[in-house]
């Protein structure tokens, strides 16, 4: 193989891995989360990891935002920060809001 | 607009309205003097229940239930005038000018507490009274650090015309419908703030539960009650009563020590929480009935 294409290869699987409309292991653990502290009416295999979670998509409100945050201090140790400026974009899927937490669970 | 919040307007104009006529009214009610400044109110207050007859149904309504009779004219001009009369006083309470003012406190250790404790607490209010009155309490505290929760809209405004009344004067008011606002409120009282707001009215009609209130039932937000069981925090009511001339008393009670942990069902607590709050600010329309500022029909 020559090594445009091995470029090729690479980004396609890359992009398949982050647009996947499939939860990876710790996206089903986060999600299955969410259900579980929101009561949600739905099963956390439904959770579709790029929809919006406030707002529109799950309709979620500031309190449940709240109530995630606190979950996942609980869970992972990992604080959300009221003056993060990427707090728009941490809270804007299920995908992004796992990519947050295991980018700082680890330090 | 609707004909039926042609005095909630009034409320709100007066309270967010223009800024330049904020600061012009404040120039000249500073200029004035509080004495002087209070014979326009009168003025005002015809003005006003000749021009809104929604508003003055709604005072109406809320009288007759309040006092078991049928109100008269000289109730409901009552009532605007001690509207009128807060959102005059407002200006010189945030003008550092309290000491015109008989301000009577009652349950001020329950504030003490909480600061020594440097945990924060939630201060629910209502649109009742004056809230300028005990955040001017606040002040003379050595700097009791408020925030105050309300909704992003109103948040700008407010923020500007709190600025426009005394320039000089620094609130934190954090605005509610960000996502993240809340998270906000839990670092603001792990910082020990006390996080104030207005538990009796809820905007978007979301999550409202009906409690018996003055003889009928009228629906009151979960949402605020929601919040303080879990962030564990006590929940302390704050009213600012004004008793006519230059006094006003201001009362803090505790309604909830915190849940003590969020693992077990705490529906109970809010709900119990909730009674307290409403039977509570039953108890003080009874106690001054005049200084009730819902301006609509709260029952529906």
């Amino acid at each position: 193989m020559r090594y445009p294409e091995i470029v090729a290869l690479v980004t396609e699987n890359h992009r398949a891995m982050t647009d996947s409309n499939d939860q990876n292991a710790q996206e089903a653990e986060l999600a299955r989360l969410i259900v579980k502290t929101l009561n949600l009416d739905l099963p956390a295999v439904k959770i579709d990891p790029q929809a919006p979670l406030y707002g529109e998509g799950l309709g979620l409100d500031s309190i449940d935002m709240l109530e995630i945050a606190l979950a996942v201090s609980q869970q992972f140790g990992v604080k959300l920060r009221a003056d993060d400026k990427d707090n728009v974009h941490i809270f804007s899927s299920l995908r992004s809001l796992n990519a947050y937490i295991q980018r700082n669970r680890a330090s | 607009m609707t004909e039926n919040s042609h005095v909630q307007e009034w409320a709100v104009r007066a309270e967010r309205g223009s800024l330049p006529l904020i600061k012009l009214g404040t120039r000249i009610a500073l200029w004035l003097g509080r004495p002087r400044a209070r014979l326009f109110l009168y003025l005002v207050c015809l003005y006003f229940l000749a021009s809104s007859p929604a508003a003055v149904r709604s005072s109406r309504q809320y009288l007759a239930r309040v006092l078991g009779r049928r109100p008269r004219l000289n109730d409901v001009f009552g009532h605007y005038l001690t509207f009128a009369s807060c959102l005059l006083d407002r200006v010189f309470l945030l003008n550092e000018q309290s000491e015109q003012f008989d301000i009577r406190i009652h349950g001020e250790e329950i504030v003490r507490e909480i600061e020594q404790r440097g945990n924060g607490c939630m201060l629910f209010g209502a649109h009742f009274g004056s809230f300028e009155v005990t955040r001017a309490v606040g002040r003379c505290r050595s700097n009791l650090p408020i925030s105050l929760l309300m909704y992003e809209e109103n948040a700008r405004k407010v923020r500007a015309a709190l600025a426009a009344i005394n320039p000089r004067l620094e609130t934190e008011v954090i605005g509610l419908r960000r996502l993240d606002s809340l998270i906000t409120v839990a670092e603001r009282l792990s910082h020990g703030h006390f996080v104030g707001l207005l538990a009796d009215r809820n905007v978007d009609g979301k999550d409202l539960v009906r409690y018996p209130f003055l003889g009928a039932s009228a629906a009151f937000p979960q949402g605020p009650f929601r919040v303080a069981m879990l962030l564990q925090r006590p929940v302390v009511m704050m009213i600012g009563l004004y008793r006519g001339g230059r006094t006003y008393e201001v009362f803090f009670e505790t309604l909830a020590e915190p849940v003590e942990s969020r693992a077990e069902d705490n529906e109970g607590w809010i709900d119990g929480t909730m009674r307290r709050y409403v039977s509570r600010l039953e108890h003080y329309c009874r106690a001054a009935p005049l200084n009730w500022f819902n301006f609509y029909d709260f029952w529906a």
